[in-house]
C-alpha cells in the first residue's frame, strides 16, 4: 500500500474537516477523491503531507508514519497544488529547474528531467517566458510540471483542470495517464465528474469530510438502486399519466427536468420497450427519448441526497 | 551546498525582478538622496564660524581648550552664563567639573561635548594633552561635512541599510505554507525550513547591501558629497543595519498571519518613525527627543546607525560604536529568536 489512512480526524474549531476518514492507495493506480467543494479533499491531501496537524489518527506513507521530518518518504512524492503555486519573476524553464533542483542534485539528470517535464506539459515554447505572460491553462500546466519534474513515484494532484480551456485540460488529462503509465501512483481530487470516470480506476467518494463509499466506477454504481435512467419528452401528457407510468415494471422514480422527464428504473430487462408499450398504449405523442446508464452523480446523489455541485 | 548556492541564486533572481524589491531598495532611496538634495542643498552654502566656548576662568582646562584653533574660549563668571547662551555670544559653556550647559543642541555643541569628553578620557588615562590633534579629528574637511544636508543623508544612509526588511518579510512567506501557495510547495520537498531561512538571509543581506552600494555611489559621484572618512567603521554599522533590517523582515514575516502588502506597509511605516525620530525630516526633532528622551535615540536602531555614521565620519570619534553594535546586535537576536518560535511549527493548524 502506498497511502493508508485510518481514521482520520481533523477539526477547525467547530467545524469537523475531516470525520474519521479512511483511504487507500494501491501502487500504480489513480485513485479519484471525488466530492463537492468544501467536502475535505484538499485538508485530507494535506494532512497526509504532513502540511496540516489533525487532531486523530494515522497516516501511512509507503509503509512508514509520514511526518514533517520524514525526508525520505517526501523525495518520492510529487504535489501539484490547487492553486497556481511558482516564482512570478522566473522564467518557465527556471521554475522547473528550480522546484527539480529541490530534489536532483545531479546537474546532468536534472537538466535531462527539465527538458522532459517541459515537453511533457507542451510549454517547449514557452521556456523563457514569465508565468504572468501565460494564459490560465499555460500557468496550470507549468504548476503541473513543477510538480512532477523530479520523476515522484507518488502524485498528489489537487484538482489541477480548475478554470482551464477545454485544449488544456485534455492536454492535462492525457498527461496524467501517460504519468501513470510510467509507473507513478497518482492521487487525484476534483469535482469533476466526467475527469473521475475518464481517468480513476478506483474512486473515493467524500461528503462533510467523510468517505462516503469506495471502489471502481462500476462498483459504485452498482451499490444504487437506480441501474437505467431513460429521458423522454412528451407533446401531451397530464400528472395523472406520469403516476400512472410508475406503474411500469421496475420504475422507481420520475423526476421533471424542464420540459423532459427522467424515468429512472431499478435492475431490470427490458425498460425502454417496457416504456414504447405504455406510450403507445396511452396514445403519448414522444419527442426525445433516450437511455442513459447511472453516473457517478446519481450515486453521489442517492448517496447524499444532494447533487455534486450543489 | 551546491544546492543551497543555486537556492541562493534563483531566489535572487526572482528578488531582484520583483517590483517592490526594485522599487523600495532601489529606486526610492535614490529618490529621497534626489529630493533631500533639492530640498536641503542650501544648506551647503552654510560656512561654520568658529565655535564660542564659555568658560569658568578658574577652570584648569582653559589653557587646552585656547590651543584648540577653532574654539573661540570666552572666560565667564557663573552668573553670566543664562544670558550669554540667551544671547547667543556663546555656543556652550564648560564648568569646573567639565559638565556643559548648552541652550540648544547642535553641531557646535556637539564638538564642545566631544572636545570636552576627549579632555577627561586622556585626563583619566593620563596622557598629554598636548599631543592630541583636535583640529585633525574633529575640523578635518569640516566645511564640507558638518552641515545639516550631511547628517540628513547619514539618517537617510540609515533607513535605507535596514530595507533588508522588504526580503526577509518576503523570505518567511516563501516558506510558510500558511502564507504562500509556494510556501505550500516547499513544505513538502525533502530540505529542512531552515536551510530555506539561510537562503532567504543571505539573498536578502546580498542584495540590500548591493542597494546600498548604489545609492552611496549615486551619493558620492552624483550628488558629490563626500561622506565617509572613516570606511572600515561606516561599513560596520551599515551592515549592523543590514542584519536588523533582515532580522526585523523575518519578524514581521513570520509574527503574524497578514499579507504581504499589509506587512511591507508595516515595515515602511516602522522604518519611517525611526528614521524620522533619528532626524532624518529635520534635525528639530532629534534635538527635541536628545533633549527629553535621551534613552530613545541609544535605543532606536536608526538613530544608532545615524549617530554613529555622524560621530565616526564627521567627529572622527568611535567611542559609542561598540555600544551601538552591541545594541544592535541584541535586537537581531532578539527578533531572530522569537520568529524561531514563530517559524519552527512544522505541521499548520489551518492553510
Amino acid at each position: 500500500m502506498v497511502v493508508k489512512v485510518n481514521n482520520l480526524v481533523k477539526r477547525y474549531k467547530e467545524l469537523i474537516a475531516l470525520d474519521h476518514f479512511n483511504m487507500e492507495v494501491k501502487e500504480g493506480e489513480i485513485l479519484g477523491l471525488l466530492g463537492p467543494n468544501g467536502c475535505g479533499k484538499t485538508t485530507a491531501i494535506n494532512c497526509i503531507l504532513s502540511l496540516l496537524s489533525f487532531d486523530k489518527g494515522e497516516i501511512e506513507v509507503f509503509g512508514k508514519k509520514m511526518t514533517p521530518n520524514s525526508y525520505d518518504i517526501k523525495k518520492k512524492i510529487g504535489l501539484v497544488p490547487q492553486e497556481v503555486s511558482v516564482f512570478n519573476n522566473l522564467t518557465v524553464k527556471e521554475n522547473i529547474d528550480y522546484f527539480c533542483g529541490l530534489y536532483i542534485d545531479d546537474k546532468k539528470l536534472r537538466e535531462k528531467y527539465v527538458d522532459e517535464a517541459i515537453e511533457f506539459v507542451g510549454l517547449k515554447d514557452y521556456v523563457k517566458f514569465y508565468p504572468k505572460k501565460l494564459s490560465g491553462g499555460l500557468k496550470r500546466r507549468l504548476n503541473i510540471s513543477c510538480g512532477i519534474a523530479h520523476k515522484p513515484k507518488l502524485i498528489f494532484l489537487d484538482e489541477p483542470t480548475v478554470a482551464v480551456d477545454a485544449q488544456s485540460r485534455n492536454f492535462i488529462l492525457n498527461g496524467i495517464k501517460k504519468l501513470n503509465s510510467e509507473g507513478s501512483t497518482i492521487i487525484y481530487t476534483t469535482h469533476y465528474l466526467e475527469e473521475v470516470e475518464m481517468l480513476c480506476k478506483r474512486i473515493i467518494i467524500m461528503d462533510k469530510g467523510r468517505s462516503l463509499v469506495s471502489g471502481t466506477k462500476e462498483e459504485l454504481k452498482a451499490m444504487i438502486t437506480t441501474s437505467e435512467k431513460i429521458v423522454a419528452g412528451f407533446l401531451n401528457i397530464d400528472d395523472k399519466t406520469i403516476e400512472k407510468m410508475k406503474n411500469i415494471p421496475h420504475v422507481i422514480d420520475i423526476e421533471k427536468d424542464d420540459e423532459d422527464y427522467i424515468i429512472k428504473f431499478e435492475n431490470g430487462v427490458n425498460n425502454l420497450s417496457n416504456l414504447l408499450e405504455f406510450i403507445k398504449d396511452n396514445n403519448l405523442t414522444y419527442t426525445k427519448l433516450h437511455s442513459q446508464l447511472p453516473s457517478l452523480n446519481d450515486v453521489f446523489l442517492e448517496l447524499t441526497g444532494k447533487e455534486l455541485r450543489d | 551546498m551546491r544546492n543551497l548556492f543555486r537556492n541562493c541564486i534563483y531566489q535572487g533572481k526572482n528578488l531582484f525582478r520583483d517590483f517592490g524589491f526594485s522599487f523600495w531598495s532601489l529606486l526610492y532611496p535614490l529618490i529621497m538622496a534626489v529630493f533631500f538634495y533639492t530640498a536641503f542643498s542650501g544648506m551647503l552654502e552654510t560656512e561654520l564660524k568658529e565655535i564660542n566656548v564659555g568658560i569658568d576662568s578658574e577652570n584648569s582646562i582653559v589653557n587646552i581648550l585656547r590651543e584648540i584653533e577653532f574654539l573661540n574660549v570666552h572666560k565667564i563668571s557663573k552668573d553670566e552664563v543664562v544670558k550669554k547662551l540667551d544671547d547667543e555670544e556663546i555656543d556652550g559653556f564648560v564648568d569646573s567639573d567639565l559638565d556643559i550647559k548648552v541652550k540648544e543642541s547642535g553641531i557646535n555643541q556637539t564638538i564642545i561635548k566631544e572636545v570636552v569628553e576627549q579632555i577627561k578620557q586622556m585626563k583619566k588615562l593620563n596622557r598629554p594633552i598636548e599631543n592630541y590633534d583636535f583640529s585633525v579629528d574633529y575640523i578635518a574637511d569640516r566645511n564640507q561635512k558638518a552641515n545639516p544636508l550631511v547628517i540628513i543623508f547619514y539618517s537617510l544612509i540609515a533607513m535605507v541599510s535596514t530595507y533588508g526588511v522588504f526580503a526577509g518579510i518576503e523570505a518567511v512567506s516563501l516558506i510558510q505554507a500558511n502564507l504562500s501557495n509556494i510556501g505550500e510547495r516547499l513544505n513538502i520537498v525533502p530540505l529542512k525550513k531552515s536551510k530555506f531561512i539561510l537562503v532567504g538571509v543571505v539573498v536578502a543581506l546580498a542584495l540590500n547591501l548591493f542597494a546600498n552600494g548604489i545609492l552611496l555611489i549615486f551619493i558620492k559621484y552624483v550628488l558629490k558629497l563626500n561622506l565617509f572618512t572613516e570606511i572600515k567603521y561606516s561599513a560596520i554599522l551599515i551592515i549592523m543595519g543590514n542584519l536588523f533590517g533582515v532580522a526585523l523582515g523575518i519578524f514581521i514575516g513570520s509574527s503574524n498571519k497578514k499579507s504581504n502588502d499589509v506587512k511591507t506597509i508595516m515595515a515602511i511605516a516602522m522604518t519611517l518613525v525611526l528614521s524620522f525620530l533619528s532626524g532624518m525630516m529635520g534635525s528639530g526633532i532629534k534635538v527635541m527627543i536628545d533633549e527629553n528622551v535621551p534613552i530613545l535615540s541609544r535605543i532606536n536602531p536608526i538613530s544608532i546607525i545615524t549617530n554613529n555614521l555622524y560621530r565616526i565620519n564627521l567627529l572622527g570619534s568611535t567611542k559609542s560604536i561598540g555600544e551601538g553594535v552591541i545594541v544592535l546586535s541584541i535586537y537581531c537576536i532578539v527578533l531572530i529568536f522569537t520568529s524561531y518560535i514563530f517559524l519552527r511549527r512544522q505541521s499548520y493548524d489551518s492553510l
